[in-house]
């Protein structure tokens, strides 16, 4: 199989500062362009049928790309298996649902908030459940994801069954609109997200946390022994990825302005997971283009109905089999440079 | 009067009925190379994983720089200026050689999550230091040439020196070897026993655990020897080779002696 990983980082070597700007600006703007691509004709073959494609981009495309990086620096980056991340995401909509239906408090007023309660929600599972590892840490995530559902399905103020509904939209920031009629501006607003996340992510792992991740991640016996203050360090990976998910979770509920129980789903939290191993684990690259394509593919694909599902779990099958580690893999390349 | 760096006091740590070490006084002179030798299963490794805090003590306690270390957590006793090597060589292999040293040196850095995600002028220069010194450290072992290799790819022998820059990459005062030369052939030991003299010398105290007597003959200031969990003798190199008591542990008695 040819390796896109290293083809890619090889080109990206070759270039000096300019033509990397140059590169990174025109992708930007490429992607930026995408909402317009489903009426433009040459690209008019990306669109979705049943679904608009402009709100496919948002969710799932969109949400499942921040997701999947926010899950990545828990799962990829510092090797802990949370299958319960669908938490965050609940905790983040719930916040935004609650104070905006009854404090009126607005979209942008009410995210540093949701963050700040899916961090500490993290913070507080982490601080008991990361003494734990391996399956074990997996089955109390999997427990917290199920338990913050059944919370919400059951209190009143979070409306039961029902849910909430009439949250508002956020208001229009720079001129752009934020309702039905313009869902580029809410795909703008997420790709900001996305790349906010991507320099986050970029800047921790060339330094200090991300080295200590990446040691716990392969021995954490010895990180320890190193000096690496393991459980602080697991908190902060935790506690960033939950933000990451619970600021994803504030817009969802502002975007579809209704949300209940039903949304978050252990399946919501199973289906992330696969779009960070699809993907390529521990590979920012990778994992952007995994949780795009599994995002993307049932909405392609929704004209033939039911067999979707079984098309989606197939192309997962062969996928897997043919490349086990992922579209795009972590495994740093050697620079052999000075090496005889 | 030499200061003690590191002294265990009646330390003895049980696991379940069997006591892998078993009142054992000992200690370790500030700017010496000590040997800690004995026959296989004696408890040299576990008085590593007893120092650094691996393994609680059951009884005992274990004083470094006359600080006691019961109930220190791990980071903290590195913090504080132990560093150990492995004996079956764990380093961090999907990492280069240099960021091995780095992770280690990152101990003692004041800037963290918030510094890292802010690019603050304190992070970025505590990471440019970082970079230099695991360089000069990967300089000073001999494996220079081999930083941006991934650490699993080195050869085996370069895998053991980069244990030991990573450990020194801590900034320790007192360095645990455990069998660095393993493995190694002759001319690569007389290398390695010149390096841990250059170590002693640019003020670390060794503890070393080693099979090879004549490297730990070569270079020790003073050799403990363990039996069975139990100290049976301590002292210097020249000594020991003549000690009864040592000779039986290594070597054992005829059937129809004594």
């Amino acid at each position: 199989m040819i390796n896109l990983r290293d083809k890619g980082a090889e080109l990206w070597e070759g270039w000096n500062r300019p033509t990397r700007a140059t590169f990174v600006i025109a992708t930007i703007g490429v992607v930026a362009l995408l909402p317009f691509a489903a009426e433009f004709g040459p690209t008019s073959f990306l669109n979705t049928p049943i679904t608009s494609f402009q709100n496919v981009l948002v969710y799932p495309i969109g949400m499942f790309v921040l997701m999947a990086l926010g899950l990545n620096i828990v799962v990829g980056k510092s090797g802990l298996l949370d299958l319960g991340y669908v938490a965050f995401f609940a905790i983040g909509a719930y916040t935004q649902a609650i104070m905006s239906t009854t404090l009126g408090w607005n979209t942008w007023e009410i995210m540093p908030f949701g963050i700040f309660f899916a961090m500490l929600s993290g913070l507080l599972l982490g601080l008991p459940a990361l003494r734990l590892r391996g399956d074990y840490l997996a089955i109390i995530t999997l427990g917290f994801g199920e338990i913050v559902r059944i919370i919400a399905l059951n209190l009143t103020s979070t409306g039961g069954p029902n849910g909430i509904a009439g949250i508002p939209e956020p208001p229009a920031i720079f001129g752009l609109k934020f309702d039905l009629m313009h869902n580029q501006n809410y795909f703008w607003l997420v790709l900001t997200m996305i790349l906010l996340v991507v320099w986050m992510v970029r800047r921790f792992t060339i330094r200090r946390p991300g080295r200590a991740w990446e040691a716990i991640r392969q021995d954490e016996d010895v990180a320890s022994l190193m000096g690496i203050n393991t459980l602080v360090y697991k908190l902060w990976a935790f506690s960033i990825g939950a933000a990451i998910g619970g600021a994803a979770g504030v817009l969802y509920a502002s975007k579809v302005m209704v949300i209940a129980p039903d949304m978050f789903k252990f399946e919501v939290s199973v289906l992330i997971l696969a779009c960070v191993v699809f993907g390529g684990i521990g590979n920012i690259w990778g994992v952007i283009t995994g949780a795009a394509i599994l995002a993307y593919l049932p909405e392609r694909i929704r004209f033939i109905s039911n067999s979707r599902q079984l098309m989606f779990g197939f192309v997962l099958i062969v996928m897997m089999n043919l490349r086990p580690d992922g579209l795009l893999p972590r495994k740093k390349r050697e620079k052999l440079k000075g090496v005889n | 009067m030499v200061d003690k760096i590191l002294e265990l006091k009646d330390v003895t740590i049980k696991f379940g009925g069997v006591s892998a070490l078993n009142k054992v006084n000992f200690h370790v002179n500030k700017g010496e190379i000590c040997a800690l030798i004995g026959p296989n299963g004696a408890g040299k490794t576990t008085v590593f994983n007893v120092v650094t805090g691996v393994y609680p003590v059951t009884s005992g306690e274990i004083f470094f720089n006359g600080k006691s270390l019961t109930g220190m957590k791990k980071h903290h006793i590195t913090k504080m200026g132990i560093a150990r090597t492995f004996q079956n060589v764990r380093l961090f292999g999907e990492m280069t050689t240099v960021e091995n040293v780095i992770t280690a040196s990152d101990v003692h850095k004041g800037s963290g999550v918030i510094g890292a995600l802010f690019g603050t002028p304190r992070n970025r220069r505590e990471e440019k230091a970082s970079k230099a010194r695991a360089h000069e450290l990967l300089d000073f072992m001999g494996i220079g040439h081999r930083a941006d290799q991934l650490a699993k790819n080195l050869p085996y022998g370069d895998q053991r020196r980069l244990e030991i820059a990573r450990a020194m990459g801590t900034e320790p005062q007192l360095i645990l070897l455990d069998e660095p030369a393993a493995g190694f052939n002759p001319a690569e030991k007389v290398a390695l026993a010149a390096t841990i003299k250059k170590i002693r010398d640019s003020g670390y105290t060794v503890l070393l655990i080693e099979h090879d007597m004549s490297l730990i003959m070569g270079i020790s200031d003073r050799v403990a020897v363990l039996d069975f969990g139990e100290k049976i003798a301590d002292d210097l190199p020249h000594i020991i080779q003549q000690d009864p008591r040592v000779i039986e542990a290594y070597l054992g008695v005829p059937a129809d002696a004594s």
